[in-house]
């Protein structure tokens, strides 16, 4: 079975659902408008963009883009990361992108050349796709936690410095706080395991049934596809939490997280 | 006569925060062990912030703090802590009973060797801190201002430390509340000899008590006359 095309009318005329958008931020005064027109551009720019790269990632058949690709993706979910948890006085980017860059590569190898078995493992069309969805999904879940985690660093503050001064080392200070931030993150990827295929048809699903792949198909690499989701995630939003935490406390176990009125 | 046994000490403290503010430039100081000393200033002067620095809750630019003459780089951070326990302005404590709050700090690896106390000897403490009326299956939130401070000073005095470092204890309760803070902290010095290091804005009544008193003045402490 062939897709059917969308052709250049096609497209555009899915712009009349941004019209309603921008049309209830209006009526509403959200004064989100221009985020709307904003957002639909960069979908447009970095799509077409990806999609440019992706043909000649694949034409090359080679590694080293393959993996270039890789460390860009990487590169981009922690500078989003950085915007999404608010906290520049602590320096936990680096150590973190290091983390995500070995950690996703090796479980992203795994699950092509393991679990799906191509050959070569680091095949483009499965390498960036799966590599794709590991560091989407886990950018989604580390942002979260470590949201969380600067939050309650700063609104627990007072508790935190309590127990360091009754003998707490900086573990003990905050694995309360830890727990929370760490629940955090993976509570939407188990969410999204309970209501797959009940509340929602998942997009890569959606995409290879549109693509006329066989459903039962579909269904066998939506169901590695979540599994990976959930063990990526979890890898994430615990070693960051933990990076990020060790990055909170000085060597005297200080806490150098400042509250917002810091005289 | 022997030396004063100068336990805690600062050489040449700098200290500023990030936003340029320098609190400390090149403070040198030395408190004696077993008495009772007053850190007076205005608000704003640097009374916590110094209290904050000698409990490693900041960490000086440069200079040094000495505990019993050595670095307290050499203690591990928690060891050192409890031996000088800072207690709050806020009293902070844990949404929990009163049990709950002055056993929190057994649970943490330092303490873990410590003897823990049972019932009948918190129940004793809570008397001697004329907190009768309080049970020890009571939630601690449910406390009064001057309650939670007295518990505050308990549950530190649980880990027999060498000094106390009071910041502002009595500075947020009304009047009746402050006598029974002000008479439980004379209590702990006189009892048990334990050092005190009292940042206040306000003087403190001693009842008595010799008392060591500082000021802070631009950027430096200065003992005051006649104390």
């Amino acid at each position: 079975m062939n897709t059917q095309d969308i052709d250049a009318l096609g497209l555009s005329s899915g712009l009349v659902f941004i019209a309603i958008a921008i049309a209830g931020s209006l009526l509403y005064s959200l004064k989100l408008e221009k985020d709307l027109l904003i957002g639909t551009l960069r979908t447009f720019a970095q799509l077409f963009l990806m999609g440019y790269i992706l043909s000649g990632v694949f034409a090359f058949d080679l590694e080293w883009p393959v993996m270039a690709c890789f460390v860009f993706m990487a590169v981009f979910a922690v500078w989003l990361i950085r915007g999404r948890a608010k906290e520049h006085e602590v320096h936990y980017l680096m150590p973190i992108l290091a983390f995500m860059t070995v950690a996703y590569l090796i479980v992203t190898g795994f699950v092509s050349g393991v679990i799906v078995g191509v050959k070569p493992w680091w095949s483009p069309r499965y390498f960036i796709t799966l590599g794709g969805m590991i560091i989407g999904n886990s950018t989604t879940a580390i942002s979260i936690a470590l949201e969380r985690l600067f939050s309650d660093l700063r609104t627990r503050r007072a508790e935190v410095e309590m127990m360091l001064t009754l003998g707490a080392d900086y573990r003990e200070a905050s694995a309360d706080i830890i727990r929370n931030a760490m629940r955090a993150g993976m509570i939407p990827t188990i969410n999204a395991m309970m209501g797959v295929g009940i509340v929602f048809i998942p997009g890569m699903m959606t995409g290879q049934i549109l693509g006329g792949a066989d459903p039962s198909m579909a269904i066998r690499y939506q169901i590695m596809v979540m599994l990976m989701l959930t063990g990526s995630t979890t890898l994430g939003s615990l070693v960051s939490v933990l990076i990020a935490r060790r990055r909170s406390f000085g060597k005297a176990h200080e806490l150098l997280i400042r509250p917002e009125t810091t005289p | 006569m022997s030396e004063p046994d100068h336990f805690l000490a600062c050489t040449n403290l700098r200290f500023g925060y990030k936003q340029g503010r320098v609190v400390f430039d090149r403070l040198t100081i030395s408190f004696e062990a077993g008495s009772f000393i007053q850190i007076r200033g205005a608000s704003g002067s640097g009374k916590s912030t110094l209290l904050r620095l000698l409990s490693r809750l900041e960490e000086p630019d440069a200079g040094a703090i000495l505990f019993h003459g050595r670095p307290v780089a050499d203690y591990p951070p928690p060891v050192f802590r409890k031996s000088i326990c800072y207690v709050q302005q806020t009293p902070t404590l844990i949404a929990g009973t009163v049990r709950d709050n002055l056993l929190l700090p057994f649970g943490f690896r330092t303490n873990r060797e410590s003897p823990k106390p049972d019932d009948d000897a918190l129940q004793k403490l809570l008397l001697e801190f004329r907190m009768d009326d309080v049970a020890l299956s009571d939630h601690a939130l449910s406390l009064s201002g001057g309650q939670r401070q007295r518990l505050c000073l308990i549950r530190a005095l649980l880990l027999n430390p060498d000094a106390l470092l009071l910041d502002e204890p009595v500075s947020a309760l009304d009047d009746e509340s402050k006598q029974s803070v002000q008479e439980a902290i004379l209590t702990v010095h006189r009892t048990r000899g334990i050092t005190v290091l009292l940042a206040s804005h306000q003087p403190f009544d001693t009842q008595g008590t010799p008392i060591v008193s500082y000021n802070i003045t631009e950027r430096a402490l200065v003992r005051r006359n006649g104390s």
